[in-house]
């Protein structure tokens, strides 16, 4: 398969990747979730954890996705690759856009490490029947903050995944997004341009 | 920023929204259904496609306005069906009018279809009826759901092979 093929297949997933995340949570926050109020409580919670824990597949599906298709992409656009190999990250537009991506990416992995293992096995967490009241009361509030910090760490994914397009776009034309900016004109005068 | 980079963004952005929301209606609601009784379906179903018809309608037009004042700035002879890229951009052209059409059709009639208020004085045969009626009308609209996203996937690859100088 050639770079042409190569080139498409990466764009194709990348554009998949990102519209699982991005389409995806904002569906899950503004279609799903409301939808769940419409039915009794006992079957909208069934409800809300079995969407939350399929969503949860596609979430990391799609940060996979676009790890591999961005590598793919940037792979075999030849005059990119020295840039994703770090060569150049800091002198130009298009490396520092790229840069940026990677660490947004890396934020949103994080975020997502810490709502899969830390956050939601405290929501899922079950109490056997012996505990008493003052137990019952300190499970029930940390799951309400364990609620709270996912409700928190979802809307920031959400804003990182809202501006991921606009880097993507500003590579789309070939020159990042940088140009003619205060942060590039920052990096020039720190003799990095 | 030029408005072709701003435009980019948005249709970007509201490609992503109508693709990420025929996945999440696929990879998502569709394998939650089977943990929820049909009559709660249709409800939720109902409730969710009362909004996403109309943020999928809107994402479309969105997405139609900005191809149209992108295009103007690609010479004319690309854009001419006898090259490669005029072809692609042609086949996503109607790939987005087959899209219109199926959330059209979701939003007036079948969606609609899945609205069954059943009086309480209702026999049991009749009851029975409406309940498969309303059986019915979930896989109709699941078909559709899967039909829409056969074809938004399809136009995201002649989106993603533009940039590539097209793919027919």
């Amino acid at each position: 398969m050639g770079s042409y093929w190569w080139g498409i297949v990466g764009s194709y997933l990348h554009l998949i990747g990102m519209a699982a995340y991005l389409g995806g949570s904002l569906t899950m926050e503004f279609v799903v979730g409301p939808a769940q109020s419409a039915i009794p409580p006992a079957q909208a919670q069934v409800m809300g954890q079995k969407t939350a824990d399929k969503f949860l597949i596609v979430v990391w599906g799609s940060l996979g996705l676009l790890l591999a298709s961005g590598i793919v992409q940037a792979f075999y656009k030849g005059t990119n690759r020295m840039v994703l190999l770090g060569a150049g990250w800091f002198s130009s537009s298009y490396g520092w856009t790229q840069f940026l991506m990677i660490i947004l990416w890396m934020v949103l992995v994080i975020n997502g490490l810490i709502m899969t293992f830390v956050l939601r096995p405290k929501l899922a967490g079950k109490m056997s029947a012996q505990v008493g009241a003052q137990q019952v009361q300190a499970k029930q509030q940390e799951m309400i903050k364990a609620a709270r910090l996912i409700t928190r760490i979802t809307r920031i994914d959400l804003g990182i995944a809202l501006f991921l397009p606009l880097a993507g776009a500003g590579l789309i034309r070939g020159a990042g997004l940088f140009t003619g900016t205060a942060l590039f004109d920052l990096t020039a005068l720190m003799g990095l341009h | 920023m030029s408005w072709s980079f701003v435009a980019r963004y948005v249709e970007l952005v509201a490609w992503s929204v109508y693709l990420g929301g025929a996945l999440v209606m696929e990879l998502v609601w569709r394998p939650a259904q089977e943990h929820l009784p049909m009559s709660q379906i249709g409800v939720a179903c109902q409730k969710m496609g009362r909004r996403y018809r109309w943020i999928a309608l809107a994402m479309l037009c969105v997405i139609g306005l900005t191809s149209l004042t992108l295009l103007p700035g690609r010479a004319s002879e690309t854009l001419s069906i006898s090259s490669r890229f005029g072809r692609s951009v042609l086949a996503l052209v109607l790939c987005w009018c087959a899209l219109v059409a199926l959330v059209v059709s979701m939003a007036f009639s079948a969606h609609p279809a899945l609205h069954v208020r059943m009086p309480s004085d209702l026999d049991p045969d009749a009851r029975a009826a409406a309940r498969a009626e309303v059986g019915r009308a979930i896989r109709r609209m699941d078909r559709t759901l899967r039909s829409e996203l056969a074809i938004a996937l399809t136009a995201t690859l002649f989106a993603a092979s533009l940039s590539a100088g097209g793919l027919l």
